[in-house]
């Protein structure tokens, strides 16, 4: 496999070696406009007089030299004759070298305000310009670039007339990779910088309350140190599951960010929470087992338990802001499966984790200076917290639970947070009146809110409660066949083709929140409905996971939902440079209909 | 597939620090799609399809030097037996190079595109006119009357695809024809040698781990 990679990686680095100075660079021809510059002077004559200086190993075509007017007819135009060059593949050229001039008449200027000027060359290193047209203020003599001169699509007599400079790069919103090759070193700096960039999107966003929490929890001992003492076990403990990841992929080959997204794992993940909650509350005592305890203390300035309970929401945090950061962790991962480099994916992924964990240090470390020292008040926060945590429980389980069972869940929730507001005291009418009353007010709301919800679910669901696969806008296309295995989707393969139409192989499931995205935004677009009425859908459901649908996975080389693929029905193959992987735009969705002639 | 799941996935992931880290000079190219450049589904192919190394050729059928170095690119893929190359054609130098690009991309409909690519490389020198570049076309035994009608029927998939080939010259921020891309490396005219050491460094390059 890493064979099939190579002649890619090695392409996309195209774009690099473009960029950073170095041999390839040295074969590259400078910009035409640092080549060839145009001077203009305006003689008392009244003449035009254009003068060229023409870097060394470049020259200029004598006929290709050209003046327009205004409305774009050709000036006459004096050139003074240039060395012949007759060689086989040029045939016989009149060119210039060092400096070139010419000369537009006054006489021929009359009526115009500016002029155009044309003139193409070539480097003798083996590059050929496109044609330079430069704009002449005949007031001021100021010359101005006038875009790209002379060809374009719609100045040349052909079967259409297309507009070249209103043309815009196809799917070009997509830069390359190509850092995982090379240098380790540059490698690991630069999986700490998409690491950072990746900590100031939402995905981070629940880590915060969760590190606020291990912060709170050490109440009166928190000084800047022991913040930075815990976040940093928290940051490294989050890298390390990462490092973990990029190891294990390397050495099984397996994307595991699927795992990840399973419900047995996300189901365990949200009972660490509720029991996290729990202690929060007060219910429960966590306490490592003593002799990790004595070890961890031994360690200077560290308060034994905390530090790893740190370390351990660190590592599950690392899981929770994982499906987000699916598609770079699946990139890394892929790679790295393919590689098999166990120690540079568990580095490039330990960099990544650690980037993340950047800022959330900072924070660690002076935001606990802000905080308050200390006070009853620590331990409402704490119970608060409590709260976030069996917010973030529900969140994860909302990824496989209906969307009716979650809303009752939320309901409680927002209820019991209503309640522990101080919400029932101001309805009893024992709220301290004339204080404050913010926070009872706030969980009447919450309550109300939570009943609401309550009522909802009992109702069948809110609208605005995700719908399963199928029902949305994808289930509205025409034909759609939704598949769990090979065999089933070989029957809807072949009744698909017998129809003609591009066939959209669709591979989702009901735990994907991409996918959930995907079905709630792009595909609800009018135009892209329409376009996806064009074709045959095969959904393959990944929701269950089973070998078959990892057996259709492995065929097509999907590494996870949402994955869009298109398979042509007259030769039953995938349609070159039409997938895509990941959550997209409605807008590269629709680039990608359109390469798979949708 | 692979390399496609690769390069949508790291194409993600790459986002804008990548070029942070490039510096300044990325600025041309930092928006360029890979997968776009190497796969155009509509840009002919020649060379071994699964070749280790893809030469993508940017080539402009009044570009002198394209039409010199031609003979020895078409000998390294030749010889070398695992290139891929991919043409694009990019018609940028005089307005009958669109009507070049045009007619050798019609001619792309009866599979015969490189014949008619090679036919309209082998007239020499720039500034070729548009029935010199018919006639060469009709001597490599293509046939007119269809090129005629696909250059009707597809015209409008044509110049997509060179406007998409425009695009993506411009996003590499190309200066002038012809550009080589050879796996990781950009280069313009070379002899014989110089494309056997290129695809060299190139597999090199790709070795490297």
């Amino acid at each position: 496999m890493p064979k099939t990679l190579q002649p890619i990686l090695a392409t996309v680095l195209v774009l690099l070696s473009c960029a950073l100075p170095g041999a390839a660079m040295a074969q590259l021809p400078r910009p035409a406009d640092e080549v060839f510059r145009l001077t203009v002077t305006r003689p008392s004559n009244g003449d035009l007089r254009l003068h060229w200086t023409i870097a060394p190993g470049t020259y200029l075509y004598r006929d290709k030299l050209a003046a327009a007017g205004d409305a774009g007819g050709a000036l006459r135009m004096a050139t003074a004759p240039g060395t012949v060059k007759d060689d086989p593949t040029f045939g016989l050229t009149e060119i210039y070298h060092g400096e070139a001039a010419a000369m537009v008449a006054a006489s021929d200027l009359q009526g115009n305000a500016s002029l155009h000027i044309t003139y193409q060359g070539c480097a003798e290193q083996g590059v050929c310009y496109p044609p330079v047209t430069k704009t002449v203020d005949l007031a001021s003599l100021a010359v101005s670039p006038a875009g790209r001169g002379g060809v374009s699509l719609a100045g040349s007599e052909a079967p259409t007339a297309l507009e070249v400079s209103g043309a815009k790069p196809a799917g070009t919103d997509q830069p390359s990779p190509a850092l995982l090759a090379g240098n380790i070193g540059v490698m690991a700096i630069s999986f700490l910088g998409f690491g950072l960039l990746l900590a100031f999107t939402p995905c981070v966003f629940p880590m915060i309350p969760i590190l606020s929490g291990i912060l709170t929890r050490s109440g009166d001992g928190l000084t800047p140190r022991r913040g930075f003492v815990l976040s940093s076990a928290y940051a490294v403990a989050m890298a390390l599951a990462y490092a973990m990841l990029g190891v294990a992929a390397a050495w099984s080959g397996q994307n595991l960010q699927i795992a990840l997204q399973m419900p047995a794992t996300l189901g365990l993940m949200s009972l660490v929470f509720v029991i996290l909650a729990l202690s929060m509350f007060g219910f429960v005592d966590l306490q490592l087992p003593a002799a990790w305890s004595t070890r961890l203390t031994r360690l200077p300035a560290t308060g034994g338990g905390t530090l790893g309970g740190a370390a351990l929401l660190g590592f599950v945090s690392a899981l929770i802001v994982g499906p987000c950061v699916t598609p770079p962790l699946a990139a890394a991962l892929l790679y790295v499966a393919q590689t098999g480099d166990q120690v540079r994916g568990g580095m490039a992924l330990f960099a990544l984790g650690l980037g993340m964990g950047l800022p959330l240090i900072a924070f660690g470390t002076f935001g606990s200076k802000v905080l308050p020292k200390s006070g009853r008040w620590l331990g409402k926060v704490k119970q608060a917290f409590g709260f976030v945590f069996l917010g973030l429980a529900i969140w994860m389980l909302a990824r496989f639970l209906p969307g009716v069972v979650t809303q009752l869940l939320w309901g409680i929730l927002a209820i019991a947070g209503g309640v522990w507001l101080g919400g029932c005291d101001l309805i009893r009418g024992k709220a301290r009146l004339g204080g404050r009353l913010g926070p009872e007010v706030l969980g009447v709301a919450a309550a109300l809110y939570g009943i609401v919800l309550i009522a909802g679910a009992a109702a069948g669901g809110s609208p605005d409660h995700r719908p399963p696969p199928g029902a949305s806008a994808r289930g509205a296309s025409s034909a759609v066949r939704t598949v769990v295995d090979p065999a089933e989707f070989d029957k809807a393969l072949a009744a698909a083709r017998a129809e003609g139409r591009p066939i959209l192989i669709d591979f989702t499931a009901q735990w994907c929140t991409a996918c959930v995205e995907m079905d709630r935004t792009v595909m609800q677009d009018p135009a892209t409905r329409a376009r996806l009425e064009t074709l045959s859908t095969i959904r393959v459901d990944l929701s269950d996971y089973s070998a078959g649908g990892q057996t259709l996975m492995r065929r097509f080389d999907v590494v996870g939902p949402p994955t869009l693929l298109f398979i042509d029905p007259a030769t039953g193959r995938e349609i070159d440079g039409a997938r895509t992987i990941g959550a997209v735009s409605t807008e590269e969705f629709s680039q990608t209909l359109s390469r798979a002639g949708a | 597939m692979h390399r496609r799941n690769f390069l949508s996935l790291s194409t993600l992931f790459a986002a804008s620090s990548l070029f942070s880290l490039a510096g300044a000079g990325l600025a041309h190219s930092e928006r360029g799609d890979t997968n776009a450049i190497l796969h155009d589904p509509d840009a002919p192919v020649g060379g071994n399809p699964r070749g280790d190394v893809t030469i993508v050729a940017f080539l402009d059928y009044n570009c002198p030097f394209c039409k010199k170095s031609a003979p020895d690119l078409d000998r390294i893929v030749r010889e070398d037996g695992k290139i891929r190359l991919v043409y694009k054609d990019w018609p940028i130098l005089a307005p009958s190079s669109v009507f070049g690009a045009r007619a050798a991309l019609a001619v792309k409909y009866q599979d015969r595109y490189e014949a008619a690519h090679h036919a309209l490389m082998g007239i020499p020198g720039h500034g070729i006119a548009e029935d010199k570049m018919l006639t060469a076309i009709r001597a490599a035994g293509i046939d007119m009357e269809r090129l005629n009608q696909d250059l009707t029927a597809h015209a409008a998939e044509i110049d997509a695809l060179l406007r998409r080939n425009l695009a993506q010259a411009d996003t590499l921020g190309l200066q002038g024809t012809p550009t080589y891309l050879v796996g990781p490396f950009m280069t313009s005219t070379l002899d014989y040698a110089g494309f056997r050491q290129v695809v060299a460094d190139a597999r090199a390059h790709a070795a490297k781990p």
